[in-house]
């Protein structure tokens, strides 16, 4: 695959590294900046090219029409955006990726058509919050281009969920509960007639948007209307 | 967004038209550009905040232009207003032209001042005739 990486901050350098490791690639890395280009030309040597990676010439230049994917990774999200966007509808980029660097972005990229985000905060967001034991709701991973996703729910007492089976429970539409696992660690494939308990730990299927229903589901604090 | 020459310029005009006018500078210091009869709002904030925007009332806005110096951050600004604010007209300023055409096929009206400097410096070389004042200075 012919890879172009945008920005070679830490995020883009070590990608680039990682990458280029992998058999079979081909790595190009786009700073703009000229001092941190030079300082890693040593190392990288032609696969650091100095330059805007937004615009039109400079990905013309490293061949965006032939590249597989293109990744932007600076630390600002207007870069990142057009970045991909450019690579999208000007080269025909086939898959593009974008570091989200304000989290509340993420919806606008997607619905931009970036095919992928990643965002450092609503990562290590998830992370704080899935150890945390008081945490209700963590989405796990996105389903690629579904709407779907995984999401780890913690069932608390006092809960619309405790103590009701599962058929009973007002779930969104499209939510389907892969797996219970019980105070004790048991993990099992829930039926209809399950009945969830306080503590329980729930792996399910859900839609994006269902999120906030779902966390007033398990967690009896009722739907935020701002949210 | 963006209270330089060409965002403070045109704030002002607008709001001498009678248009109810905020502009959004990250730098207070910008707003000096803006003449003292203006009665526009004046924002300090970064305009590819959400919040920002919010703030600044833009679901209510029936135009958002994006004029600061920065491409890439007149194109966030701009879709953000028309994607998450729902704005029906959204304005940017794109120097790169084939940027701009880019993002003119998206939906946003764009211009660009290097394609529009271009153009006057080259009527300018050929007019014969003595040279208009304001509009080809900038």
């Amino acid at each position: 695959m012919y890879i172009i990486i945008v920005g070679a901050g830490t995020v883009g350098y070590g990608l680039a590294l990682e990458l280029q490791a992998l058999a079979d690639h081909e790595v190009v890395l786009v700073e703009r900046e000229r001092a941190r280009a030079s300082e890693l030309r040593e190392e990288l040597g032609e696969m650091i090219v100095h330059g805007d990676g937004t615009e039109v010439a400079l990905l013309e230049h490293v061949g965006a029409r032939r590249a597989d994917v293109l990744i932007a990774v600076t630390g600002e999200d207007g870069v990142n955006l057009v970045a991909c966007q450019v690579a999208k509808h000007w080269f025909h980029v086939e898959r593009s990726i974008a570091r989200v660097n304000n989290p509340r972005n993420e919806r606008l990229f997607r619905l931009l058509g970036i095919d992928s985000t990643v965002s450092a905060t609503a990562a290590i967001l998830a992370q704080i919050e899935f150890d945390l034991p008081e945490h209700t709701l963590v989405p796990l991973m996105r389903l690629h281009g579904s709407g779907l996703e995984l999401v780890d729910l913690h069932v608390l007492a006092g809960s619309l969920a405790a103590g009701r089976a599962v058929r009973d429970l007002p779930l969104p539409a499209e939510t389907v509960i892969s797996l219970v696992v019980d105070v004790a660690g048991t993990p099992r494939i829930p039926t209809a007639d399950t009945v969830l308990a306080p503590g329980d730990e729930v792996i399910a299927v859900i839609r994006s948007e269902a999120e906030p229903e779902l966390r007033a589901l398990i967690s009896g604090v009722p739907v935020d209307a701002g949210s | 967004m963006g209270c330089g020459r060409v965002g403070s310029t045109l704030a002002s005009r607008l709001s001498h038209e009678g248009h109810d006018v905020t502009v959004i500078d990250n730098e207070p210091y910008a707003f000096r550009r803006l003449p003292t009869d203006f009665t526009g709002h004046k924002l300090v904030g970064s305009g590819v905040d959400d919040h920002v925007l919010e703030g600044a009332g833009l679901r209510q806005a029936d135009a958002f232009l994006a004029l600061t110096q920065g491409d890439n951050r007149n194109l966030l600004a701009a879709q953000m207003a028309r994607h998450v604010f729902g704005v029906a007209v959204v304005v940017a300023r794109v120097y790169d032209p084939f940027r701009g055409e880019i993002f003119a096929h998206l939906g946003l009206r764009t211009f660009s001042p290097t394609n529009i400097g271009a153009d006057l410096a080259y009527d300018a070389l050929f007019r014969e005739a003595p040279a208009p004042t304001s509009s080809a200075r900038e």
